[in-house]
């Protein structure tokens, strides 16, 4: 048996509530939000309150899917990835680096969103990298 | 008075008597809800400095009732208030936790937390403690008694009107645990409004509070709109005790509404 | 944001505008509600009625796409009267003569025409934000999402300097971020011009350091805007998109055109957690994992860096989003080594001045806010102190009122606007599936004035289609006096009935923000 309290931050809004995710054996059961998060202070709107509904919903992808004859098909990591590492390579070869494009997130982590552009930037070679910020 | 607690605690978990222990950790700066598996982990174990941002309470009796659905037979230890302690009562009238199941280990609280919550009895029946505060008088619900009754009404609407819909002073209620809840049924209270209809959705809440609620405030504590939801359960607390002589928590009674 | 959240609840005038506060960051929205208690004065400009105003000590619905005429109004007014700062003005920005002649054009009578607020209201609003003590302007989405988005910020920000409200506690110019973690994804440099932390890709020095930090030659060209990369496939000269964790199929406006985009692409990359629209026209699927499955550190609105904790496994063969990146770099040619999230920031703080003295050990507690350049300092809570701009002194622009890019006419004689509700976030790839949420407001409601509808006998419940240039959708009405006659708003969160398949793709000319929050529509009743 584990019941385990993780104190995490929303995934919502831009304003940063803290809130503890109740998981059961793996399972997230509840949110509470945090007294002592400078932001919320205890508080929580109605998403945030019910943010752990849809993190293991059934619908999640949880495997990866390459197209082939036009249907998307569950692969193995190796080959979607091969998959991807091989085809950007083909295009920045074929096309140049600025024929690739990047799409950042502000849905995803500080630390990925530096990843994405160090490999858009270095690895690639391009500055075509945007996020829907304005949306 | 976290090494009484402390102590307490270790004894439970080592003699196996617990499962575990639900308390307050201290942690990366931040005091939370928290299951202590293990006598090595007590180092962290705090009581929660009232004064640091609200008080470090937490809703544990509703975390008991989630870790107890999903293991009924074990028993588990469990931090607790005056308040907390009103709940695991009234909890188990309802047949939401086992009696049998629940170690409660008991603190009082300081007069200064007791004054802020306007307590009645602030520290449980059973506690670590010896020093308790005094019972604190009614002062918020007084002062809004002594109003007119539409000036009453008026600064209910006011208060009423910041209402965002959080559902936190449900989702975070110790007494609040049916399935199908009315104040989120589009049949009673039309969904989807900002601010939603007034007053049916606070006073829906409040009347559904009857012969549940245990006044911990929590709350109103988590209300985003500041309304005082803790004075007006208390108002409706009174009127039923007037009526029926009954105040859920504060016996082990069953409430006498209970039939309706 | 340039003050902090908490500072709201200090301030003497709040000038809430474009912001339905209540609705879409609830939590702010309590700082307003107890800087009421405390006596400040609350301003609400919105086009739609909004629940704020209910408190509001002014309350104005300003035509749709007329902010700036309003705020020239507003700042006519302060000027005549002599409320604005001039030692403030004098002392630390440039450029206020060129605005104040502008002014002279924006009397409030000719504003009241344009905006359709009274006289009296411009009046009020000038003579509470211009004379409180301190005074903070907050703004969201209905500023920004115009094809005068920029002039609308601009004109936010010559107010405020004229009248000295920032630079100061419980003063300043806040914006507040619609999506988690925007403010983290600018700061990364998840923009076309800048590396972390605002370092412009074109200048040399900054170039030659983050050359040698990743060991790698990089591009001194600015790179594309979304939008234009959008333009860019349909052209050719894109070939591949790598999309993380965006829905364009929702969120962009004019969805057909997305939609044409992303069939002509030779390669798109969709890195995701539920599959969205946008994933079904991917030739990669790669299965992220949610917030609540990793470990790292998202930004807020008050640029505060939190930690964020993994709870629960990732779900099935799911893996974390920095991990695939790291693999496909490293396949891809470009090797990379990080062990953990921790690791990547600790490479983030040592080319990133503003991100400097960041470590996870100091997010314990409260986070830290930006500027943090230094293991010793401890963050910065408002920006700007004392007149102090990045600039040196502060930029007035002068800035004229322009018409939305779509106006009304005969056969589309509605505006329409588009907006958030409260139970529901972005493209409702999460919030829709949380069954609380989705009970609370399971689908789109088109809100309709009553007095157009009655015209075209709509009643609430009804089915009715909306048709702009760009597309045709159904949904239900609803009809309600918190809409101004002659507009009618509906949320984007809903596929099925998706707001934007309406929406204009017409760009602010300097920041490429689409204009969603207005076109013209027309509504017919379904038979
Ligand atoms: S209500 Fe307040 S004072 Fe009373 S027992 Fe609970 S925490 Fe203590
Ligand atoms: S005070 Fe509020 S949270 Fe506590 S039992 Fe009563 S209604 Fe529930
Ligand atoms: S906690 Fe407050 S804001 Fe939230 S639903 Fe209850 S009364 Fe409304």
């Amino acid at each position: 048996m584990e019941y385990k309290t993780t104190l995490t931050t929303c995934p919502y809004c831009g304003c940063g509530c803290g809130f503890y995710l109740e998981s059961i054996d793996g399972r997230l059961v509840g949110t509470i939000p945090s007294k002592t998060s400078p932001v919320n202070k205890g508080k929580l709107c109605i998403k945030g309150w019910n943010v752990h509904e849809f993190v293991q919903h059934p619908n999640r992808l949880t495997r990866p899917l390459v197209r082939k004859n036009g249907e998307l098909q569950e692969v193995s990591w190796d080959e979607a990835l091969d998959y991807t590492a091989d085809k950007l390579r083909n295009i920045k070869e074929a096309s140049g680096p600025d024929s690739i494009a990047f799409f950042a997130s502000a849905k995803v982590s500080n630390e990925e969103n530096y990843l994405l552009q160090k490999f858009a930037r270095a690895g690639v070679g391009t500055n075509n990298i945007d996020h829907c910020a304005r949306l | 008075m976290s090494e009484n607690i402390k102590t307490k605690v270790a004894e439970l978990l080592s003699s196996g008597q617990i499962k575990g222990f639900l308390g307050l950790r201290s942690n990366e700066g931040h005091i939370g809800p928290y299951l202590f598996t293990n006598e090595a982990e007590l180092d962290s174990l705090v009581v929660g400095d009232w004064k640091n941002r609200g008080d470090s309470r937490y809703p544990l009796n509703k975390c008991l009732i989630n870790i107890a659905c999903k293991y009924p037979e074990d028993t588990f230890g469990v931090l607790v208030r005056g308040c907390d302690e009103r709940g695991l009562k009234a909890l188990y009238t309802w047949n939401q936790l086992n009696p049998n199941k629940v170690v409660a280990v008991g603190i009082a609280c300081p007069q200064e937390l007791a004054d802020a919550c306007e307590c009645l009895k602030p520290y449980p029946d059973e506690c670590v403690d010896d020093e308790k505060a005094k019972a604190c008088e009614q002062k918020a619900v007084s002062s809004i008694d002594a109003l007119a009754i539409a000036d009453r009404f008026a600064l209910w609407i006011r208060e009423f009107t910041k209402c965002v819909k959080c559902y936190g002073c449900r989702d975070v209620c110790p007494m609040c645990f049916c399935k199908e809840c009315s104040v989120g049924s589009d049949d009673l209270i039309h969904t989807g409004q900002l601010p939603p209809e007034m007053p049916i959705f606070h006073l829906t809440r409040a009347v559904h509070m009857i012969g549940r609620c245990i006044d911990c405030g929590l709350c109103n504590e988590a209300c985003p709109a500041d309304i005082p939801l803790r004075t007006l359960y208390k108002k409706v607390a009174d009127i039923i005790d007037k009526e029926f002589q009954y105040r859920p928590g504060y016996t082990d009674a069953k409430s006498p509404l209970n039939v309706l | 944001m340039t003050n902090s959240i908490d500072e709201l609840e200090n301030t003497d005038c709040i000038f809430v505008i474009g912001s339905n506060t209540t609705s879409s960051h609830p939590i702010i929205a309590t700082r307003i509600f107890r800087a009421k208690q405390k006596g400040a004065k609350i301003i609400v400009a919105d086009p739609r009625k909004i629940q704020l105003g209910m408190l509001a000590d002014v309350e104005v619905q300003q035509n749709l796409g007329t902010d700036v005429a309003l705020l020239n109004g507003i700042m006519h007014v302060i000027m005549d009267r002599g409320w604005h700062k001039q030692e403030f003005i004098d002392a630390h920005t440039e450029g206020f003569d060129a605005v104040k002649e502008v002014l002279k054009n924006y009397p409030p009578d000719k504003v009241s025409e344009i905006t359709g607020v009274s006289a009296d209201d411009i009046v009020k609003i000038a003579e509470y934000y211009a004379t409180s003590e301190a005074s903070s302007i907050v703004y969201c989405m209905g500023i920004t999402q115009h094809t005068t988005g920029v002039d609308n910020v601009k004109s936010l920000a010559n107010l405020a300097m004229m009248t000295g409200q920032i630079g100061r506690e419980n003063t300043g110019v806040n914006p507040l971020r619609g999506q988690n973690n925007v403010q983290g994804a600018c700061d990364m440099g998840g923009l076309p011009g800048v590396y972390t932390g605002y370092q412009a890709v074109t200048v040399p020095e900054v170039q030659k350091k983050f050359e040698a930090a990743w060991g790698a030659s990089l591009s001194n060209k600015v790179g594309l805007t979304i939008p234009e990369m959008m333009s860019g496939v349909m052209s050719g000269s894109v070939k591949a998109l790598y999309i993380l964790g965006e829905n364009p199929m929702v969120s962009d406006p004019d969805t057909h055109h997305v939609e044409k985009a992303l069939k002509a692409a030779e390669l798109v990359i969709v890195q995701d957690i539920f599959r969205t629209p946008t994933a079904e026209l991917a030739h990669v699927v790669l299965p992220g994992v949610s917030f609540a499955e990793k470990d790292g550190t998202f930004s807020n609105t008050e640029r505060r860096v939190l930690k964020v904790r993994q709870a629960v496994a990732p779900m099935g063969d799911a893996r974390h989003d920095w991990e695939i990146i790291q693999d496909i770099s490293t396949r891809f040619g470009y090797a990379m080594h990080y062990d953990s999230p921790e690791a990547i920031m600790k490479e983030i703080s040592s080319v990133t001045p503003s991100y400097g003295g960041i470590t996870y050990a100091r997010l314990e507690g409260d986070g830290l806010q930006w500027p943090c350049p230094n293991a010793e300092h401890s963050g910065t809570k408002f920006l700007h102190k004392g007149g102090a701009f990045t600039r040196g002194k502060g930029m007035f622009f002068p800035i004229e009122y322009k018409a939305p890019a779509e106006v009304v006419d005969e056969e589309y004689p509605l505006w329409l606007t588009t907006g958030r509700v409260f139970a529901h976030y972005h493209t409702g790839t999460m919030t829709r599936r949380a069954e609380a949420l989705n009970c609370e407001i399971p689908e789109a409601i088109l809100e309709v004035n009553p007095a157009d509808a009655g015209k075209l006998g709509i009643r609430t419940g009804d089915w009715v289609y909306l048709t702009t240039r760009r597309g045709k959708i159904a949904v239900k009405a609803q009809l309600t006096d918190w809409i101004k006659e002659s507009i009618v708003f509906m949320p984007f969160h809903f596929v099925e009935a998706n707001a934007n398949v309406l929406t204009n793709t017409a760009l602010d000319p300097i920041c490429k923000i689409p204009e969603l929050k207005v076109c013209a529509v027309k509504l017919e009743k379904v038979q």
